[in-house]
């Protein structure tokens, strides 16, 4: 049975650019088969989340840094986003890449006081971020519209071309998630993601082989920032409304229980915890509110039997106490899986 | 005058919030592991007390006892279901699961309690009294002293009885406090449990003293603990007090000059600013701890 998965795998591995156009197609026809928009809704809330969790797996997944306020970039991004659509009559291709790189300065802005933390005093400082934007967001009358968030945002539009039906948003949603995942495969990739990845495994090895961490961790920060902008900003397209109480931190924990239920430090990993968790959303929507509630079971049953996330690998550091009693074992292994395939 | 009494106003809500950093502080002191759930600790031990004032009649010690007692097994919830099994384990693990525990408690308790805002029995006839010009209630006298007397007898309990010599031991090297023959899980669990009494205390005096109490109160609560307790560097219980009452009255000097919705931003903005400059909190120990 292994071999043979074994030989699927490197099949798969070997022909890896037909599957992923195969899927592609797939994916890109789905809607035009699908005819209900109630199922095609919950198809763009699932490829929205998505690039959001995968914001987020760029600083938990990949360098190892807790933030817990990705509710506060999103926030900054959709208002961002909300603000100029209003007012102005601007292509929204230029809105979204536009709210990304608001949404970014600010995770560099957060960086600074955090690059010195760890552990909880970044944990903290995030959360104290997520809220002080919210806050803003609901007190700032005169530029976010206070209480009663902004209204009536224009449907996007390519060339004179009105996009206002859910298969156009759900490509939109599929192209934006595309271009996040081939983005962070090729980051990952790259002299940054490695320095990433080598400041998660051992901050002090890394500091002590010639990784500059705080460049690197700030990098870190406007990056995964940057895309929960983008995210953000297609959000308030998509709902077409705003509001400071769609920024609560649990929105934060929403996003943050999707990657540890997918696995953190995989590129798949957001993806399929956006699926599984919007999957939840919908079949306990006849009992809101347990939803949370079986959110909760679900973190926490993860946390007790797969710390690593359903995609992560058994020997991933983060596995944890998993890892420890299997490090005899897998030594040899490992050692082989650090260098060769950077689990991207 | 106006200013003083805003100060007032401040101490006492301050002192509310060191109660809660202190609480804080000896779980992260005790178990070495943050802890997410600490608002949701504050709101069980305020509605604890909510139910057995309504059963038992209004008293505010027995409120007290019963927000310590509710509070506490709370803790050994999550004591066993957070932190047991993840001890040695990388610390991102007990910390999502403390996000998880805290998503969870907050839910159950709107399902079981209703989501609406329930008024507090009235403990205590508010009556103003002068005093030197300024009008002081008995409330804020009473949470005061009530803050007061738990933090002397917290002190004394850590430093003079056997339980807190263990306690103290634990939370300065595990392995060590093993080795000289401690019950080091035993004594975590009393540790998380001390400390999440204190916070129920805490979340029983903010429910007399706001007089409404809410499933989803805990939150913001939570994470001024948390604020409070970083700004005192974590493991100093004396830092995590003052850190506490630095973050109340800030808050109050900050409404004079903002408008009121602003409230909650002070307190973090604050701690943002003091981590810039010295990472480490306000009050670095001389004794370091790994």
């Amino acid at each position: 049975m292994r071999i043979k998965i074994e030989k699927m795998k490197n099949y798969v591995n070997d022909h890896k650019m037909i599957f992923i156009c195969g899927l592609l197609t797939v994916l890109a026809i789905l809607p035009f088969i699908i005819q209900d928009n109630y199922i095609k809704g919950i198809l763009v809330k699932m490829l929205m989340y998505g690039t959001l969790a995968s914001s987020l797996n760029i600083i938990n997944g990949y360098s190892g840094q807790n933030n817990l306020g990705q509710a506060g970039f999103m926030c900054i991004g959709a208002y961002t986003a909300g603000i100029i659509a209003t007012s102005t009559n601007v292509n929204f291709v230029f809105t979204l890449i536009f709210a990304g790189i608001v949404a970014a300065i600010f995770g560099y802005l957060v960086s600074l006081p955090t690059l010195k933390l760890t552990g909880i005093y970044l944990s903290i400082v995030t959360l104290g971020f997520s809220e002080i934007v919210r806050l803003t967001a609901l007190n700032w009358t005169p530029v976010t519209g206070g209480a009663m968030g902004i209204k009536g945002i224009p449907n996007p539009s390519i060339g004179g071309f009105l996009l206002n039906k859910p298969e156009h948003y759900y490509l939109i949603a599929l192209a934006m998630l595309v271009i996040c995942l081939f983005c962070m495969n090729r980051v990952i990739k790259s002299r940054v993601g490695r320095a990433w990845l080598s400041i998660r495994e051992d901050e002090a090895a890394a500091k002590s082989l010639g990784v500059e961490t705080y460049k690197y961790k700030s990098i870190n920060f406007v990056y995964g920032a940057l895309w929960a902008g983008v995210g953000g900003a297609f959000m308030a397209y998509y709902y077409r409304f705003l509001s400071a109480d769609m920024f609560i931190l649990d929105e934060g924990f929403n996003v943050l229980a999707m990657i540890v239920v997918g696995g953190q430090g995989t590129l798949i990993g957001p993806l399929l915890g956006s699926v599984i968790v919007n999957t939840l959303t919908e079949v306990f929507r006849f009992a809101s509110e347990y939803r949370m509630v079986v959110y909760a079971i679900l973190i926490i049953g993860m946390m007790w039997w797969r710390p690593q996330g359903l995609a992560g690998a058994s020997d991933s550091i983060l596995a944890g106490g998993a890892s420890l009693k299997t490090d005899k074992k897998n030594k040899d292994k490992k050692v082989v899986k650090a260098d060769g395939n950077l689990r991207g | 005058m106006y200013l003083l009494e805003q100060l007032l106003n401040g101490l006492c809500q301050g002192s509310i919030y060191a109660l809660m950093a202190i609480g804080y502080t000896m779980i992260y002191g005790v178990v070495g592991l943050v802890t997410f759930s600490y608002g949701e600790v504050v709101m069980l031990g305020a509605f604890s007390a909510f139910y057995i004032s309504t059963a038992f009649g209004s008293n505010i010690v027995l409120g007290a006892i019963g927000g310590f007692v509710g509070a506490g097994i709370i803790g050994i919830v999550i004591h066993k279901v957070c932190y047991e099994k993840f001890l040695d384990a990388p610390k991102h693990i007990a910390l999502l699961c403390t996000i998880g525990m805290s998503m969870l408690l907050k839910n159950l308790a709107q399902i079981v309690f209703g989501s609406q805002v329930k008024a507090m029995p009235e403990v205590i006839v508010s009556k103003n009294i002068e005093f030197l010009g300024l009008r002081v209630t008995n409330l804020q006298i009473i949470i005061l002293a009530v803050v007061i007397i738990l933090s002397i007898s917290l002190s004394l309990f850590l430093s003079r009885t056997k339980g807190g010599m263990m306690l103290r031991a634990v939370s300065q090297d595990k392995k060590a406090a093993s080795l000289v023959g401690i019950n080091v899980k035993r004594t975590t669990m009393l540790g998380n449990c001390i400390g999440c009494g204190l916070g129920g205390v805490a979340g029983v005096l903010l429910g007399i003293y706001y007089g409404t109490i809410v499933p989803t109160m805990g939150g913001m609560v939570g994470l001024k603990a948390m604020s409070a307790c970083v700004l005192g560097g974590l493991t100093n219980i004396p830092g995590a007090a003052i850190g506490g009452l630095t973050i109340g009255v800030l808050e109050n000097l900050g409404i004079m000059v903002f408008s009121s919705g602003y409230r909650d931003i002070f307190a973090f903005i604050f701690l943002v600013i003091v981590l810039l400059f010295c990472p480490q909190g306000l009050f670095i120990q001389r004794k370091g701890r790994k």
